[in-house]
């Protein structure tokens, strides 16, 4: 392979756009208690109150601090996306690339799991598990990545069939390397950027999952999340103050959601070498 | 080209960006889930009903007569929460709104007027036999069913029997509180004893009981499943002309013979409207009637509506699993009441649109209350001394005892904004020094671990705390709506004297003494009782109904308000 993203990434203006919003994103998150003043959870009985010095983007129906809220709420959409896409993207590489190796029945069971995987509305099911257990973060996780590898696996397969033709990966083998051996030794690390492709997308879904889960209250309520500060506005939408309730959380999700999709195009000639010759003309 | 490729993805990537942003601000239209804080104005629940029996008549019935060719004075209520199933006595969903979709079209005995005194309906006059256990009701010789045939005490003596059959899902006549018999006098009068001793019987029976038309149920067999039109033949003012289960709509038409005369408004219309949207509705006119959050009062004053506040009768409670080490001790439950600061609650989390709860449970307006008993005000000082005194010992700012640490778990959900309100405990009680582990949990689960007794804290609610009959049945009775405390002897005979209490001033002390054990004991801690609103133009002159509608229904409509209108 003789693709390289951080290369793709450099080439693109989009991409590093994306790049130094995520990065902006992560220092909200990451230095969350530095950067605000209140507790997130911290209810005052100054409700509703417009941005001021006091509090920079205004407060809620039960008087929080709306900036302290986007700032830990950051915190909840990326590790959220991050996990899921860490977990989804180890499930498609593994089923993935076993499938394409080991081949007969076993690929063809697997692949039809997936194309059941792939038919299933995710959304219908998320929304229906979540209607009755109310998950908090990790089930969250769990869910999300336990329904999302199925696209991965099916890019890894087809890549890993090509892979496996490769004069280094045939050779290994013809040496009796096992299937174990071969997929943590080759092709795992030549998977490598198109693996990194497949986890900005999972980053991607997930985020919008988790936002859309807690939109619509059927996510744990005490989680801080950017979904859930809107769906809190979306109650008051009678009254004047409800903008400053809903535009922070709603601008913050639709950036980092823009921002990783501007890192994916980015990095889409890595899924589609042709695309290179064009933009790179 | 790469420019061009650059420059179109900007530009996608910006309109994507407005469209984003502009479908969150249109969202605001749309109608949000009910869950939310605001559904509660309407969607009360009442204490006291089963589970909501959700039979589903699919029959829409249609009364024979047409409609009058001129423009009838017509009226239109919005309610947020749209079907409570078709409105025959045994086929609407078995809790309040469905109730009073029902009471259009049927009556009961005696009913309340805006005072909340008991007024004549059906009866006429009434006579309490002492010696007897027994009411003797004298009917209304004017009165016709629907269809033409006439009301008698036939009729009356029919309808307990047929009800001690099939028990009516909103009204209880099983039991203690039930009808021994009933003896037909003449035509018009009926005597009905009593099997036990029962102070609510005009409230909770009288009342709330709805007659029913021998000459056509006595054929019904299966009275859940009886959805034809002559299921809503009644004595009521309002006939059902019809009923949309998909559109949660109703459409009633004047009674022309109804024996206080034919109602002023001829049209009666229930359509669904989303809580949010309808300030907006009224404003324009679309509707004369619909329950506002507190939050839009002010404005909607302003805007020249006429808001009535519904008498506080619904509480919001922390239930206590009193079976459970430490929660079990009465000094440790009165350390909670002590740290919980209720009148911030309000402030905070109703933004002051309620009252804050009484130890004793019944609110501060009802003319039950007892305003001399132990009300625990904030008191974070005390709370600690009394768990100091119960041997936990703060370390690092947390409890500790024997080397445990004094950790609960609080249930909340999603529903009646209990979220932040558990938030609110939570940091309450963090603040004391007990850790709080806050769980948020689907409706239906958390009903099922109170049930349980899987729980140790839980933001509860319920409703009926207008007749004291209620104390009964969320302080010891069965259910995950009450506390089911029965170790205290003094409390559990209390209880059972005001129930057979005839004298209103003697159950009225008795009530006050059993608040002021209650206070002492907390089997539950009532939190707050939130406000409840509705706005109308002053077209009809809407009243809540103290004390409530039937049996103590928190909903403003009241059958008696639309016999006059300023139209006419």
């Amino acid at each position: 392979m003789h693709i390289s993203p951080k290369r793709e990434l450099k080439r693109s203006s989009l991409g590093r756009v994306g790049i130094v919003l995520i990065v902006l994103v992560l220092i909200l998150a990451i230095f969350a208690p530095l950067l605000v003043r209140y507790e997130p959870s911290g209810q005052t009985a100054s409700a509703f109150e417009s941005p001021s010095l006091e509090h920079w983007l205004g407060t809620n129906h039960v008087g929080q601090d709306i900036w302290s809220q986007l700032a830990y709420g950051a915190r909840t959409s990326l590790l959220v996306g991050f996990s899921v896409a860490v977990f989804s993207v180890l499930l498609s590489a593994l089923i993935g690339a076993s499938a394409a190796l080991v081949g007969d029945r076993y690929d063809r069971i697997v692949m039809r799991i997936v194309d059941a995987l792939i038919v299933i509305p995710v959304v219908i099911v998320l929304v229906l598990l979540a209607a009755y257990i109310k998950p908090g973060i990790g089930y969250i996780i769990v869910i999300l990545s336990l329904l999302g590898w199925q696209f991965g696996a099916r890019v890894v397969r087809a890549q890993t069939l090509v892979l496996k033709e490769e004069m280094h990966v045939a050779a290994a083998k013809s040496f009796g390397a096992s299937n174990f051996y071969l997929i943590f030794r080759h092709i795992i690390p030549d998977l490598g950027p198109i693996l990194l492709v497949q986890f900005v997308y999972a980053a991607r879904r997930a985020i919008f999952m988790e936002a859309g889960l807690a939109f619509l209250g059927i996510a744990d309520p005490s989680i801080i999340s950017w979904g859930m500060m809107m769906h809190d506005a979306l109650g008051f939408c009678y009254l004047d103050v409800w903008r400053w309730c809903l535009i922070p959380p709603g601008v913050a999700l639709s950036l980092t959601v823009l921002s990783i999709t501007f890192i994916g195009h980015a990095f889409e000639p890595v899924l589609d070498p042709r695309l290179r010759g064009e933009a790179g003309a | 080209m790469l420019k061009g490729i650059l420059k179109r993805t900007v530009v996608i990537g910006l309109v994507l960006f407005l469209v984003l942003g502009g479908v969150l601000i249109a969202g605001c239209t749309d109608e949000v889930d009910e869950d939310t804080p605001q559904g509660q104005a309407t969607s009360s629940p009442v204490l006291g009903d089963s589970e909501e029996a959700r039979s589903t008549p699919t029959a829409v019935a249609t009364v024979d007569e047409k409609p009058a060719p001129s423009q009838p004075v017509s009226y239109t209520i919005a309610d947020s929460t749209g079907d409570w199933g078709y409105p025959s006595p045994y086929t609407h969903y078995s809790r309040g709104p469905g109730y009073i979709r029902m009471s259009f079209v049927f009556d009961t005995l005696v009913w309340k007027d805006e005072m909340g005194k008991f007024v004549p309906a059906l009866a006429e006059e009434w006579q309490y036999l002492e010696d007897e256990n027994a009411y003797v009701f004298k009917l209304r010789d004017n009165v016709t069913w629907h269809d033409g045939e006439k009301f008698t005490a036939e009729d009356v003596a029919f309808t307990v029997e047929y009800v001690k059959e099939h028990p009516m899902p909103f009204t209880t006549l099983i039991g203690p509180s039930g009808i021994r018999e009933t003896e037909i006098i003449d035509d018009y009068t009926i005597k009905i004893s009593l099997e036990q001793l029962y102070a609510p019987f005009l409230n909770d029976i009288a009342g709330t009981l709805v007659m029913l038309p021998q000459h056509i149920w006595e054929e019904v067999v299966v009275p859940e499943e009886f959805t034809d039109a002559k299921a809503v033949v009644g004595t009521g003012p309002y006939m059902l002309v019809d009923y949309s289960k998909e559109h949660g709509t109703y459409l009633y038409k004047a009674f022309p013979d109804y024996y206080l005369g034919k109602p002023a408004v001829e049209e009666l219309k229930l359509v669904k409207i989303g809580e949010q949207m309808i300030p907006a509705a009224l404003k324009e006119g679309s509707v004369d009637y619909g329950g506002v959050s507190p939050d839009i009062v002010g404005e909607m004053e302003k805007e020249g509506f006429a808001v009535v506040m519904a008498p506080r009768g619904w509480n919001a409670k922390l239930t206590i699993n009193h079976n459970k080490e430490p929660l079990s001790t009465r000094e440790f439950r009165q350390a909670l009441a002590y740290a919980i600061d209720r009148d911030g609650l309000v402030e905070i989390t109703q933004r002051g649109h309620g009252a804050a709860g009484s130890a004793g449970m019944i609110p501060p307006d009802s003319e039950w209350y007892n305003p001399n008993i132990e009300q625990y005000a904030y008191n974070p000082e005390k709370a600690r001394e009394l768990l100091e005194g119960m041997g936990y010992q703060l370390e690092d700012g947390w409890f500790v005892k024997d080397g445990e640490p004094l950790e609960l778990e609080l249930l909340t959900q999603s529903r009646y904004g209990f979220v932040e309100v558990g938030e609110f405990i939570q940091q309450q009680l963090e603040s004391i020094g007990i850790k709080i582990e806050l769980r948020c949990l689907e409706g239906k689960s958390l009903d099922s671990r109170v049930d349980a007794w899987d729980f140790d804290l839980s933001v509860y609610g319920h409703g009926g705390l207008y007749e004291p009959s209620i104390l009964n049945k969320v302080i010891t009775g069965s259910g995950f709506n009450s506390a089911r405390y029965e170790k205290n002897e003094i409390l559990n005979q209390l209880l059972e004297e005001q129930r057979q209490e005839m004298n209103p001033v003697k159950r009225k002390e008795l009530v006050q003494q059993i608040q002021a054990v209650y206070a002492d004991v907390l089997p539950a801690l009532t939190l707050y009782y939130p406000n409840w609103y509705s706005a109308h133009n002053s077209r009809v002159a809407i009243f809540y109904t103290p004390g409530g509608v039937a049996s103590g229904i928190p909903i403003a409509l009241n059958k008696l308000a639309f016999m006059q209108c300023e139209d006419k």
